[in-house]
């Protein structure tokens, strides 16, 4: 018999399994990637949550919701991920990072 | 529909901005020779007319929740929005593309949309009502900001600031999504008034645990916004990498924004009212994990400017220690904190606007942000280093300056509390004297220090001039009104959560 | 072993196994199609929940929309991984230690709570949701066009190559 607590198990390994890959991954797309990730973990609770625990819809219109802003954040990252492709794109590829820490 | 149309009588404020902003999209798309003064003329005059029906709002004194409970229209949010139209007014009123340097040569049209954007966007948080509402506004927030950051698209430092800055800010907010949807699921809403009724109805002890995750998550997105430790992390670079005006507004709007929400969240929803109005639900001591944060923002941006020598990095730490006061309102949890919030941000708008403006003018002269260079300002040009001054002295909380104002009022919510919350105030005031160091530093050299003889004074355009002495006039004039502003704040403090 | 217990085992193991080694592998493109499936994955998780608009948007916005945004900004900038567009990051052992740490915190926290229990059988979403949409979340269904309208402009105005005025 399935229940609520299965379905936070598998969030809570998608989120956990997100922070990884942003503690470990050196490359943007990587982290962005992670954080995609810890969104979606974000989005199995709230509808799991819908069914099991609210009765109501409202847990499923906050995911789309959140849907609609990663899409955007998405955008915008990889926006600035480009410019900072092609302005670095220089063959001193050990160039050190201009900002400290 | 009627609900709707009731809400829209409300609703003028947020309206008249989505309407410039329409407009400042079409017209900048439109194109022709007058686009950018056209733009800048039809931002001005949205961002007037919103502050004008803000200050409506606030004398009407309406109070209720709108649009099915997404929003909710209360005096203290009405004063968050006056605080934050009246930031984007001032801030387009006082940069422009002509005085920045950073900006010169850029498209004009984008950014005043986004100023735009960014104001409508915290007015929809300051009011937040739900979950869905909250967050949705937080992001468009962060969003809006994120692109301001990367406007300096050539430059390589703007770039990787934006890239911190959306990496950074996108992890914050994904980890308070998960939070909130564990809230959710522990109350079965989003509706913060509902949210709070559940809250106040009692917590079975199984669920400590769940809430302090809660908590932990939730603040992680605040905190970001508030750049609060330890999601400070992004600020300073962030601060250096944009154009200095997109460093002013964000060091003011979004900030005050977080604040808004901070309150509404923290007194509106997980407070309860048992004996007073501001009981926090007792699973957790949420003062005694506010003062935490709250001492070590305040030290470490304070020590971490002491060594600085970039003026927008120092500007940047400065912010982040001023947040930590600003938290000491949270932290009193009482009429008396929240008013003193609600006075330090106000003047904290005057302080840190003055100080980006001299910044910016001096790299237009001079095309450079570094403090070393700064030398014999004093005798370059007497206006901006006295006007400096004031804003200085202003962020130390000096009197007769405006910034005084904010730190009695904190310092006294929290002095308040009671004897066990002495060594805070303490911790506080000690803050306030280390940072008078490099407050008093930057005074210095730009007084004292001698300069390059050879370096011109500075000319200064008759705008910049009068919106320099306008600044300064501001971080000393309130102190005239201080009966005003006392009754303006008390009633602002009616926070209208569902009762 | 019920089907719905056999599906929900499918997909859940689909939907972590991709994940891992969306955060594990080293080639750029095979973290790219692992995320592929992470999200087919959840979108199956959400077809068992009954939520089928949200699986159907799932689909259409995370796998057609944003993972191919990030195929795009991936082959475009192809020799991405020799760039290291960030520098702090943590030793894999220690990352691993706290991942760990937080899962089985969380995982803790989920079995343990009590949650609220108001069940919603399932049944078809789309309907009330368009109400929803059009009754009590009005404001926000509005406000999502100026958040779109925002990263619209701000993308495009971060990319575009062409002087500005």
């Amino acid at each position: 018999m399935i229940a609520l607590p299965h379905y936070l198990l598998v969030s809570a390994a998608l989120f956990s399994l997100g922070v990884l890959g942003l503690l470990t991954r050196r490359n943007a797309v990587n982290v962005l990637m992670s954080v995609e990730l810890i969104l979606n973990s974000a989005n199995v609770n709230l509808v799991a949550f819908s069914r099991y625990s609210a009765g109501n819809l409202e847990g499923q219109i906050f995911a789309v919701f959140v849907i609609v802003v990663a899409a955007a954040e998405v955008a915008v990252a990889l926006a600035i991920v480009l410019t900072l492709y092609r302005l670095r794109r220089t063959p001193n590829l050990d160039e050190a990072d201009i900002l400290k820490g | 529909m009627e609900e709707v149309l009731r809400s829209l009588a409300l609703f003028h404020t947020e309206i008249a901005l989505t309407a410039g902003l329409m407009l400042v999209v079409l017209v900048d798309a439109a194109g022709g020779a007058w686009r950018n003064a056209a733009v800048r003329a039809l931002s001005l005059a949205t961002l007037a007319t919103a502050l004008v029906f803000a200050v409506r709002l606030q004398v009407a004194g309406a109070a209720g929740e709108i649009f099915s409970g997404a929003l909710v229209v209360d005096p203290l949010g009405t004063f968050f929005k006056i605080v934050l139209v009246l930031a984007s007014l001032l801030l387009l009123l006082a940069f422009t593309f002509r005085n920045a340097r950073e900006l010169h040569g850029l498209g004009q049209g984008e950014l005043f949309a986004l100023v735009l954007a960014l104001t409508l966007a915290s007015l929809l948080l300051v009011a937040a009502n739900d979950l869905v509402m909250l967050y949705l506004a937080l992001e468009t927030v962060s969003i809006t900001s994120y692109v301001m950051v990367a406007y300096l698209k050539g430059d390589r430092m703007s770039n990787e600031a934006s890239l911190k800055y959306v990496l950074f800010g996108a992890v914050s907010t994904g980890s308070m999504v998960y939070g909130l949807s564990l809230l959710y699921g522990m109350t079965g809403t989003t509706s913060l008034p509902r949210i709070q009724e559940f809250l106040a109805g009692g917590i079975p002890d199984g669920n400590r645990f769940a809430v302090y995750a809660i908590a932990l998550l939730v603040m992680a997105g605040f905190g970001f916004k508030i750049a609060a430790v330890p999601f400070h992390f992004w600020c300073p670079d962030v601060y250096q990498g944009a154009a200095t005006p997109v460093t002013a507004l964000l060091s003011v709007a979004p900030k005050a924004a977080g604040f808004g929400i901070v309150l509404r969240f923290f007194y509106g929803t997980l407070a309860v009212p048992v004996t007073s109005a501001w009981d926090l639900t007792g699973v957790i001591d949420w003062q005694a994990v506010l003062v935490v944060v709250s001492v070590a923002t305040m030290t470490l941006g304070n020590v971490a400017a002491l060594t600085q020598n970039n003026m927008k990095r120092l500007l940047a730490y400065s912010s982040i220690a001023h947040a930590g006061y600003i938290l000491m309102g949270v932290v009193a949890l009482s009429d008396n904190g929240a008013r003193g919030l609600l006075v330090y941000l106000f003047a904290y708008l005057f302080m840190n606007l003055g100080a980006f403006l001299v910044v910016t003018l001096v790299h237009l002269h001079d095309g450079t942000f570094d403090l070393r260079d700064y030398p014999g300002l004093y005798r370059r040009s007497p206006l901006l280093t006295i006007a400096m001054g004031f804003f200085l002295l202003s962020l130390v909380g000096i009197p007769p300056f405006v910034g005084f104002l904010g730190k009695l009022y904190v310092f006294g919510a929290v002095v308040a509390l009671g004897p066990g919350y002495y060594w805070y105030a303490v911790v506080g005031a000690v803050n306030a004297a280390i940072a008078a160091f490099y407050y008093f530093r930057v005074l210095k050299v730009m007084v004292i220090d001698p300069g390059n003889e050879a370096k011109p004074a500075l000319s200064l355009a008759l705008a910049d001039r009068a919106w320099v002495l306008f600044f300064a006039a501001a971080n000393i004039l309130p102190l005239f009104f201080w009966s005003r502003i006392e009754e303006w704040t008390r009633g602002a403090l009616v926070l209208y959560a569902g009762r | 072993m019920t089907a719905e217990a056999i599906v929900f085992t499918v997909f859940a193991v689909l939907t972590v196994g991709s994940a891992l080694v969306v955060v594990l592998a080293r080639s750029l493109i095979y973290n790219a199609f692992a995320l592929l499936f992470t999200f087919f994955g959840v979108a199956g998780l959400y077809v068992l929940l009954g939520a089928d608009f949200l699986a159907a948007a799932q689909l259409l916005v995370y796998v057609g929309g944003i993972l191919v945004l990030l195929l795009f900004g991936v082959m475009l900038t192809h020799k991405i991984y020799e760039l290291d567009l960030k520098t702090d990051t943590v030793q894999f052992v220690p990352g691993l230690i706290v991942a760990a740490g937080l899962f089985v915190i969380l995982a803790a926290t989920g079995w343990r709570t009590e949650w609220a229990a108001v069940p919603r059988p399932p049944e078809p979403t789309t309907r009330e949701i368009g109400g929803l949409f059009l009754g009590q979340y009005l404001l926000p269904f509005e406000a999502a066009s100026v958040l779109l309208l925002v990263a619209l402009i701000g993308a495009a105005m971060i990319v575009r190559r062409r002087k500005d005025a």
